[in-house]
């Protein structure tokens, strides 16, 4: 008898269902953070019986055969890329990404690593930094004497300084673009890396080639939506309880089985 | 004389199997597109020997595919679709076309527009439909024809299938036993999934018609039993 089997099958995808939801509503307030989604699919099927088989010796066919299936599993856990919701912070050095792309910072050990969370620091040598302390990728320093910095749509930064100076422009933030932003690897921290189901970033200007644009002073909010997970939880929970009722009748039935003497 | 017996096993055995199908459809009530799975029972029937009397057996010679299309649900996510009314697409899986209602895709490295369980998603002539790079919106209209930036790429195949001659492979992947025609006036929603056809409350009172159905045949095996001993013992007393 597979329904116990077959039922943990499915007790397991609840629960990976359940803790891919906890995740999602633990990142509500992750700036930047993009909702997870646990996807299912069938397992094998085991043909008892193959449809098309001759069942006579004057050629007749069974039409439908005996296939069972074996339960489910968990095809993957997807991001959704979606725009969230923009919050004004006033921040000078938060940057919120309105549109398609990445920013790009380097890891210490010299990869690439993808963020759409724009809230940066200065480091002590005024590099632009990520809150791990991560550069900005093309690296953009400001000046000790620089009084503020303005970054505008397309990302070029600019320094002003005090009295009647000229701003001087310090560089332009490039964004990443991925054809599969589905692919890429979550590494914790609101950084991805590539992946060769992300394929390779197509860094460029930020609002070409349908790259997104630049928000001083704003940061990009979690775009979980609490009411969407707590349905999805109940769902899941009880699809969980349905699934154990199964593993109860099963147990019931080879109970029973083994009451004849 | 074992007879009875031997239906009443007949019977067990085919209700077991019967519990796998239903453990199976309740483990895939959160599976996209998928599709509930049914048995038919037939009769079997034996001559017994000089007897005018026939005997019969219940035989589970079948299961089949419920068809049916399951409730449909906004995901927002533009590379989810779902198939109003009947119909699979065609994806290319190992080199062979298999047919599918699950409509979440994703894009390969090299470009192509796949499933998210892998397989290349074919347009109706039956080529991998290939997405420019640096694309930013990929529309699907209503009757699937697939748009990057509102340039068509090439249209979904939908296929019309019989589901008495689909073969599951997993992953909601079906294989058809001979090619099948082209589906009339396809028809896509963009943003939407169709989730399992298949009814929680239909599926647990199965479960518990069957239990009880396999409960009444071990009460049967166990009179059997009883019976049996029950003459031997009169037979030996007897001798």
């Amino acid at each position: 008898m597979r329904a116990l089997e077959i039922a943990a099958t499915g007790m397991m995808a609840q629960q990976t269902r359940v803790e891919v939801i906890a995740n999602n509503i633990s990142n509500v307030g992750t700036t930047g953070y993009n909702l997870r989604r646990a996807e299912f699919a069938d397992l094998l099927y085991q043909q008892a019986q193959r449809a098309g088989d001759v069942s006579s010796d004057t050629g007749t066919v069974v039409p439908a055969g005996i296939q069972l299936g074996l339960g489910t599993r968990t095809a993957a856990v997807s991001m959704q890329v979606a725009q969230g919701a923009l919050r004004q912070t006033n921040g000078e050095l938060d940057l919120a990404l309105e549109g398609r792309g990445w920013f790009e910072v380097q890891l210490p050990s010299g990869d690439s690593a993808y963020t759409r969370d724009g809230s940066f620091k200065l480091s002590a040598d005024g590099l632009v930094v990520t809150s791990e302390g991560y550069p900005l990728v093309p690296q953009i320093t400001v000046p000790a004497d620089a009084r503020g910095v303005s970054i505008n749509a397309d990302g070029q930064v600019f320094a002003s300084f005090e009295g009647n100076q000229a701003p001087q422009e310090l560089g332009k933030i490039s964004l990443a673009n991925f054809i599969n932003e589905k692919g890429l690897e979550a590494r914790g921290s609101n950084l991805f890396t590539a992946t060769a189901a992300s394929g390779d970033a197509q860094i460029g200007d930020a609002g070409t080639d349908g790259r997104g644009t630049m928000r001083q002073g704003y940061l990009e909010q979690s775009s979980v939506d609490i009411v969407t997970e707590i349905t999805q939880l109940i769902e899941a929970q009880r699809a969980y309880e349905m699934n154990s009722k199964v593993i109860t009748a099963a147990d019931q039935m080879l109970a029973a089985a083994n009451q004849v003497r | 004389m074992d007879n009875p017996i031997y239906v009443t096993i007949a019977r067990q055995t085919a209700l077991q199997r019967q519990m796998d199908v239903v453990a199976n459809n309740i483990a895939n009530a959160s599976t996209t597109g998928f599709k509930r799975e049914g048995t038919v029972f037939a009769e079997v029937i034996e001559r017994l020997d000089g007897a005018s009397k026939a005997l019969s057996m219940s035989s589970d010679t079948a299961t089949f595919t419920d068809l049916a299309p399951g409730p449909v649900a906004e995901t927002g996510d533009p590379l989810n679709v779902a198939i109003l009314g009947d119909g699979m697409l065609g994806v290319e899986h190992r080199d062979e076309t298999l047919y599918t209602r699950d409509g979440r895709f994703a894009i390969s490295p090299e470009g192509e527009l796949t499933l998210l369980s892998g397989g290349r998603v074919l347009d109706a002539g039956g080529a991998p439909l290939q997405i420019p790079p640096d694309s930013t919106r990929i529309a699907i209209a209503k009757d699937g024809t697939v748009s990057a930036d509102g340039v068509p790429l090439g249209r979904l195949g939908l296929y019309g299938l019989d589901a008495a001659r689909l073969e599951r492979t997993g992953g909601g992947l079906f294989r058809a036993a001979e090619q099948p025609p082209a589906a009339e006036q396809p028809r896509f929603a963009q943003g939407f999934l169709e989730d399992s056809n298949i009814n929680p409350v239909t599926e647990l009172v199965r479960m518990i018609e069957i239990q009880r159905a396999y409960e009444l045949g071990q009460n049967m095996l166990q009179a059997e039993h009883d019976r049996i001993s029950q003459v031997t013992e009169i037979a030996g007393r007897a001798a």
